[in-house]
């Protein structure tokens, strides 16, 4: 098997607020504890200034090639417009593993097409994120008629959580949600998040290891 | 048709879309808007949930239009709404004057944004003096500042009662950082509550013949003589004074026996009880008060706890003074000493605020 072949690209896309800059950026450092070449990719083309620009540094300390536009490559744009960031257009061509943060604004896998030869490639997997904390997301049918119209989904993540407020409880019912949403998509669930805190707590609960994600929360450090 | 929100349950969301659900729980009948970061999903999740829920949603030419649209339809009894930020603010301005005017129970959620305009579409805290006083007129209106999701719920909700129960021009002020970021809060239907919704109703087309079952409505926004304004204008600062006691909102921590009072409104409230807790845990006398209400302002309070032992007072804003000048006015005559920390544009977190109060006591 040749390296290319063993790669992992993933993008991950859902609703607003789902969850996807943050199990991406996890994504990614998990990846980078196995192999010298991890890309993050920001994806985001309508507020690409609010997203991961201020992680930017510390991600690439973590030894992450991150694509997003930095505070001083968007100075002065403002919201000027969707803007596609060259490296990001082109990073299927680069070699390792790529972790793609789908923004919002462009509706669901669509986007991928701004990315050239993402949707062609065999190595692509779209995880759609799901926390049925998100009221547009809370519930079977919800999730089912969501998921259908963002035209391409490999794979559900279940993310249901309260910020701070989280239960155990909370994160089973929502995988109960997000399971039942699965079938009746025909989609895997490819794993549950939470916060590494709680993942003993879900072990107990009976949950495979192999379907929990333990996650850190990055995301509340940036501030704009 | 379902309501959009039953019982009560936890969420989590941004304060954008948490403006949208407690539009449709406080059963707004219609938004008008014109697309500004940082609002834009208040109009989006609101087009989303409208067409659900039997709402109605207009996107108009611009912001002077989504203005006076707000007003027409509350003048024919609908109960609508609008959102908005920075230059987006400056020109409703217009039809909020006109509202000030008319008495129109209208309600705009600024998130606000940083200035000099017009494209800075970056957080701060530089609406205040505008949404305060940005009319021309003297300033009729009630202003709610939040600081988490949960009072951005709650005081949308509220902002749709004060303006139909008092017929001012009422608006929730949060910003950039309140609209994008995420946190949990409860979502909940306002009966579950025992809170009284109030029914909006038309202010012309009314049934009854004029002069026989009933007096004519005078809506008027144009006054030809200056006795006339001179009595109007009178007549509804009256008003306002009457119902300051009945609308000011504030909070105090520490207050009590604080040698320092930290006076902040809005997001920058939440660093400030922060730095609270952290310098009291270190001895230091200090106390927070925060203005909910930044107009009317809960000045006979801070008044009161300014007269009880404070010996300095910082004021910290994400601006440069906007806050300060509207204490100053309010507070008239009192002598403690003011020190500032204006950071506008810029987040403040505690570590800022500690800094600048042990500075302040060296």
């Amino acid at each position: 098997m040749t390296y290319a072949q063993a790669r992992i690209v993933e993008a991950y896309i859902g609703e607003y607020a789902s969850g996807k800059s943050e199990l991406a950026i996890n994504r990614a450092l998990e990846l980078r504890q196995t192999s010298d070449e991890v890309t993050l990719v920001d994806l985001d083309f309508v507020e690409p200034f609010y997203t991961l620009r201020s992680l930017r540094d510390y991600l690439q300390q973590q030894g992450l090639t991150v694509i997003a536009w930095g505070r001083e490559d968007s100075f002065g744009l403002g919201e000027t417009g969707s803007l596609v960031n060259p490296p990001a257009r082109w990073v299927m061509w680069r070699s390792g593993h790529i972790i793609i943060d789908v923004g919002y604004g462009v509706h669901g896998a669509a986007s991928l097409n701004l990315v050239e030869g993402a949707l062609e490639s065999p190595e692509l997997k779209v995880w759609a994120v799901i926390n049925t904390g998100r009221p547009m997301t809370s519930t079977v049918r919800d999730i089912v008629d969501y998921v259908t119209s963002l035209q391409r989904v490999d794979g559900l993540i279940n993310n249901s959580h309260l910020g701070d407020l989280t239960t155990m409880e909370f994160v089973l019912e929502g995988l109960r949600v997000v399971k039942e949403a699965s079938q009746q998509l025909n989609l895997p669930v490819i794993y549950t998040a939470v916060e590494k805190a709680l993942e003993p707590d879900l072990r107990a609960a009976g949950l495979n290891p192999s379907q929990i994600k333990g996650i850190t929360r990055y995301m509340p450090g940036a501030m704009w | 048709m379902e309501k959009p929100v039953t019982g009560t349950r936890k969420v989590f969301m941004t304060g954008n879309e948490t403006v949208a659900w407690a539009a449709l729980a406080a059963e707004a009948d219609i938004m008008f808007g014109y697309p500004i970061t940082p609002q834009n999903e208040i109009m989006h999740y609101w087009t989303r949930l409208g067409a659900k829920y039997d709402r109605g949603f207009l996107q108009t030419e611009d912001e002077i239009s989504a203005g006076f649209t707000v007003c027409g339809a509350i003048i024919a009894g609908k109960k609508a709404f609008t959102a908005t930020a920075g230059p987006g603010n400056t020109l409703m301005q217009e039809p909020f004057s006109m509202a000030e005017a008319m008495r129109l129970p209208i309600v705009a959620i600024i998130q606000q944004r940083g200035g000099p305009s017009s494209g800075t579409v970056i957080y701060s805290q530089q609406e205040v003096t505008l949404t305060t006083y940005g009319g021309n007129g003297e300033g009729h209106r009630i202003v709610y500042s939040t600081a988490s999701h949960q009072e951005l719920y709650d005081y949308t909700i509220k902002a749709f009662n004060t303006a139909w129960k008092y017929r001012f021009p009422t608006f929730v002020l949060g910003d950039g950082y309140q609209a994008k970021m995420r946190e949990p809060l409860e979502m909940y239907d306002p009966e579950a509550r025992n809170l009284e919704i109030i029914k909006p109703s038309p202010m012309v087309g009314l049934p009854g013949q004029i002069g026989i079952d009933r007096e004519p409505q005078h809506l008027c926004n144009i006054y030809s003589l200056e006795e006339e304004l001179y009595d109007v204008v009178l007549k509804v600062q009256a008003e306002y004074d009457g119902i300051i006691p009945e609308l000011v909102e504030y909070e105090c921590r520490e207050c009590d026996d604080a040698e320092i009072l930290v006076v902040s409104h809005g997001v920058v409230s939440r660093s400030t009880d922060d730095a609270v807790m952290a310098l009291r845990s270190q001895g230091i006398k200090v106390g927070a008060f925060r203005p909910i209400t930044l107009r009317p302002f809960p000045s006979q309070k801070l008044r009161e706890i300014l007269r009880s032992g404070v010996k300095k007072m910082l004021v910290v804003e994400s601006a440069y003074g906007q806050l300060v000048r509207l204490l100053k006015q309010e507070i008239y005559g009192e002598t403690v000493p003011i020190e500032t920390l204006l950071m506008p544009g810029v987040g403040i977190i505690d570590a800022d605020i500690i800094s600048k109060v042990k500075s302040l006591i060296q």
